[in-house]
């Protein structure tokens, strides 16, 4: 049972957690267009509803209470159209949007960490609900006087109809008595004759809501209007089939009726019809028509457990490598040549399907960069409130595809480099924008594009830039410098704020500043092995850029052998193999090796004596060096020879030595080769800081 | 003297057994002169001539790593982890390997041949009463034929040191 339970509650939490990210991503869109569309209002409401009743079967009442306050904004708002709000009102409306959605976002956390949910709801449903007295008081001020009238004063006459000036047909309902919930029960058989693609208005307006409709609707029934009578007519039919009518009545109204003035054309208009617009009256702009506002891709179609990924990709690795065996095989050549030939025939064929198996199970796993980047969006405007900054975020690439794992872990980097952006890069001051030629707009590029094997994610800002000079003044005031500081060149210097502890902003601020930021976006995305580059143009901006590697599961790598090992370095670190002479090599009191290139000294590193592997090939001549680097490192590798390049599967090494701590000594994993046999990879970084920096 | 006091700790071991049923199923092997066994829950398989794929800066009772139909498994030397001169095999040939898989942990422990499984009475198990430094082996049986069999400790096997 407790199982049972444990689903439910996983299950409620990825479609809670999917219909807030749906929410944030139509508010974050409307915003832009400072409107909502119709749809979205329709879709909020839905996702409204959804959390509501979700939330309260599984009985989180803080969420339920507050989706369902929403639920009733968002009906009222339905009902009467979006286009009853004036600005001002909407933009009142949006930021109660995001103060409600990062209300149930919180109140989610807090059932993800098992905490007590919060109990003191009245404030914020207050606001809400102020809210909504607001918008129904100024739009609907006058009709609702009206309307009001013939429900609330003379409620026994039939012939009093409510005022509604299009309609030309009334159905009026009564209710059986003693049913109870008369209201509900009203509103279900309006949403029966709605759904029979009806289209028209009821009175009292709110009835499902306001529980005093209840009693209005025991004493006068309730109405329904049409515009016309053949609609009217085709609801009787409908209504013929509810439960608990007690009679009906279909009244037309006089032809004597005077059209209304046009005199007030924001006036309300209840039109919530999703068939053909009904004619608006003249001096309201139409609402542009709205070609969906470039929609990311967002794809919902399946979840899959993550692990079960895992283990399909290491079944496929596993496939690809049987099958070369199986078609390498040394008994092959005892096959007679027509039996070779047919044999051959068919391992192709399984190649084919091999390869497209492969291709399939790692474009499983890979997912639109656009969930991430729609974060952003939301942060920016966040930020662009708190920090009184104009500010716009384009986004470009937000399709491209990213493993899914990788998407996770960059997730806060990125964030971390909008927010500096927005809080250091952006001028404060928009004279100082201005002053320099600039729009008076900032703007934040993010953009993410491919490559064959990696991508390429940069945020770049119109900014102020860095100062190198002041970044050296700050890292000398800290202590960071290595170096005397004329030495450095200005991509050093701009290279100083990712070291841990930088931080330029005099004050720590909310969104950054607490100088944890650029040292923590530079590990996370080494740690999925990309490289994070800076560029900045004093009084122009800053650039951004991070390469990291499509996917961790395949490596494209270089095969070298040590003695009798194999090892496998990323091909990505690799820049450059050559042989070399004994007399190019330069010693340093201990005898350390060191290579000129290019005009820089760099390390070498002796595989086998690293490793203490026995090996035949001790003259650097014999064997082969390969300049190698990462992001900021750069050294030689000496080994024996080259093999070969090849894509292989990273396979982590067995639990049992993780003891040993691996990593630190520059290797990542291992792969199975074709032949069987393992090859060890290495991690150019890791073994920098084992072989170099602790020597 | 010694007899004296072994059966004290028989006695002890037998009163705390007593109602389990106390018989298991163990498989014997040879590694040098000692004569080993190890409950066969913990037994995946034996397999013979692997190639053993070497680790860099490694102890040296961890031989290396090797590739069980995809599956990438540690190999001990167990004689190097009880403090002993290396198992005498050429890198792979002649090697040969038990696969165990202890509390889920995987690994491969090299011997230099199995013999059988047989049923030991755990009753009949007695602590070896000596202090060592290396802790491998945690009690010892007395066969029917009179020789002495030794009981691999799996939970200090499982934790590298």
């Amino acid at each position: 049972m407790d199982n049972g339970m444990e689903g439910m509650l996983d299950t409620y939490l990825f479609e809670t957690n999917s219909l807030l990210d749906r929410l944030d991503e139509m508010l974050v869109a409307d915003e832009k267009l400072g409107d909502f569309s119709l749809d979205d209002v329709n879709e909020i409401f839905r996702i409204m509803h959804t959390i509501k009743g979700s939330s309260a079967m599984m009985e989180f009442g803080s969420l339920a209470e507050i989706a369902h306050h929403i639920e009733d904004l968002f009906f009222y708002i339905r009902d009467k159209g979006i286009d009853s709000l004036d600005p001002q009102h909407k933009k009142e409306l949006f930021n109660l949007m995001f103060r409600s959605e990062d209300f149930l976002r919180g109140q989610v956390e807090k059932v993800e960490s098992g905490e007590a949910l919060d109990t003191d709801l009245d404030s914020f449903s207050a606001d809400i609900n102020n809210f909504l007295k607001k918008i129904s008081g100024a739009a609907a001020e006058e009709p609702a006087a009206e309307a009001s009238a013939p429900n609330a004063s003379a409620p026994a006459a039939s012939g009093n109809l409510p005022d509604d000036k299009t309609a030309a047909c009334f159905i009026h309902v009564f209710m059986e008595e003693g049913i109870g919930m008369e209201n509900l029960r009203a509103y279900m058989i309006i949403n029966a004759v709605r759904e029979c693609g009806l289209d028209f208005r009821y009175y009292p307006e709110h009835l499902e809501s306001d529980s005093e409709a209840a009693a209005a609707i025991i004493e006068d029934g309730f109405f329904m209007a049409f515009e016309s009578e053949e609609t009217a007519n085709k609801a009787t039919d409908v209504l013929r089939t509810q439960n608990y009518i007690r009679s009906y009545e279909l009244a037309s109204v006089p032809e004597a009726e005077p059209e209304p003035a046009p005199a007030a054309p924001s006036e309300v208009k209840p039109a919530p019809a999703p068939a053909p617009a009904p004619s608006k009256p003249a001096g309201k702009p139409a609402p542009p028509a709205k070609p969906a506002p470039n929609a990311p891709v967002k794809q919902n179609l399946i979840s899959v457990n993550l692990n079960r990924l895992d283990s399909l990709q290491n079944i496929v690795g596993e496939i690809v490598i049987t099958e070369s065996m199986v078609t390498s095989s040394p008994e092959l050549n005892q096959l007679s040549r027509d039996a070779y030939d047919n044999f051959m025939k068919s391992a192709r064929q399984l190649r084919k399907l091999t390869d497209d198996l492969q291709d399939i199970s790692m474009s499983l796993r890979m997912v639109p960069i656009s969930g991430v980047f729609q974060k952003m969006t939301r942060i920016v405007r966040d930020m662009k409130q708190k920090l009184n900054k104009d500010v716009r975020l384009t986004l470009i690439g937000e399709d491209t595809e990213i493993d899914k794992t990788i998407v996770d872990s960059i997730q806060d980097p990125i964030m971390h480099m909008v927010r500096n952006a927005m809080d250091h890069g952006i001028e404060d001051d928009v004279q100082e924008r201005l002053a320099e030629g600039k729009s008076a707009q900032g703007e934040i590029i993010l953009s993410a594009t491919h490559t064959s094997s990696e991508v390429v994610i940069t945020i770049a800002d119109d900014g102020k830039g860095m100062n190198p000079e002041k970044l050296l003044a700050k890292a000398r005031e800290k202590g960071l410098l290595t170096k005397p500081e004329s030495e450095y060149s200005k991509k050093e210097a701009l290279g100083l704020v990712m070291l841990p502890g930088f931080s330029t902003n005099q004050a720590v601020t909310e969104f950054s500043g607490r100088g944890v930021g650029m040292d923590v976006v530079k590990k996370n995305v080494e740690a999925v092995g990309g490289v994070v580059a800076l560029s900045s143009e004093e009084g122009k901006g800053t650039t951004f850029t991070m390469k990291i590697p499509l996917t961790m599961a395949i490596v494209d790598g270089m095969r070298v052998t040590v003695g009798g090992s194999i090892f496998t370095i990323p091909i990505a670190n690799i820049r450059q193999s050559f042989k070399i002479t004994p007399d190019k090599i330069i010693r340093d009191e201990s005898g350390s090796e060191m290579l000129e290139l290019m005009d820089s000294f760099y390390p070498v590193v002796r595989l086998h004596q690293f490793f203490g592997i026995e090996t035949e090939v001790l003259n650097l001549e014999d064997g082969i060096v390969l300049w190698v680097e990462t992001s900021d490192r750069s050294f030689c590798l000496f080994v024996d020879e080259l093999v070969g390049e090849q894509q292989v599967v990273v396979k982590p090494f067995p639990a049992f030595l993780n003891y040993f701590e691996l990593k630190n000594f520059g290797i990542t994993g291992c792969t199975i080769l074709g032949d069987g046999n393992i090859s060890i990879i290495l991690d150019i970084q890791g073994l920098h800081a084992a072989a170099l920096e602790n020597a | 003297m010694s007899e004296e006091l072994m059966t004290q700790e028989f006695e002890e071991i037998s009163e705390g057994t007593e109602d389990a049923s106390t018989v298991e199923r163990c498989l014997t092997f040879e590694s040098g002169e000692l004569v080993l066994y190890i409950s066969t829950k913990y037994v995946i398989e034996i397999i013979n001539n692997h190639t053993i794929t070497p680790l860099p800066l490694m102890p040296p009772y961890i031989k290396g790593i090797i590739n069980l139909r995809g599956q990438v498994l540690p190999v001990v030397d167990i004689k190097q982890r009880m403090g002993k001169e290396p198992a005498n095999y050429s890198c792979g040939r002649d090697s040969c390997i038990i696969v165990l898989d202890i509390d889920s942990v995987s690994l491969g422990i090299i011997v230099d041949s199995v013999r059988q499984v047989i049923d030991i009475d755990l009753k009949n198990v007695r602590p070896i009463p000596l202090k060592r430094q290396q802790k491998l082996l945690d009690g010892m049986v007395t066969m029917e034929d009179g020789s002495v069999f030794m009981s691999i400790d799996c939970q200090a096997l499982s934790v590298p040191q």
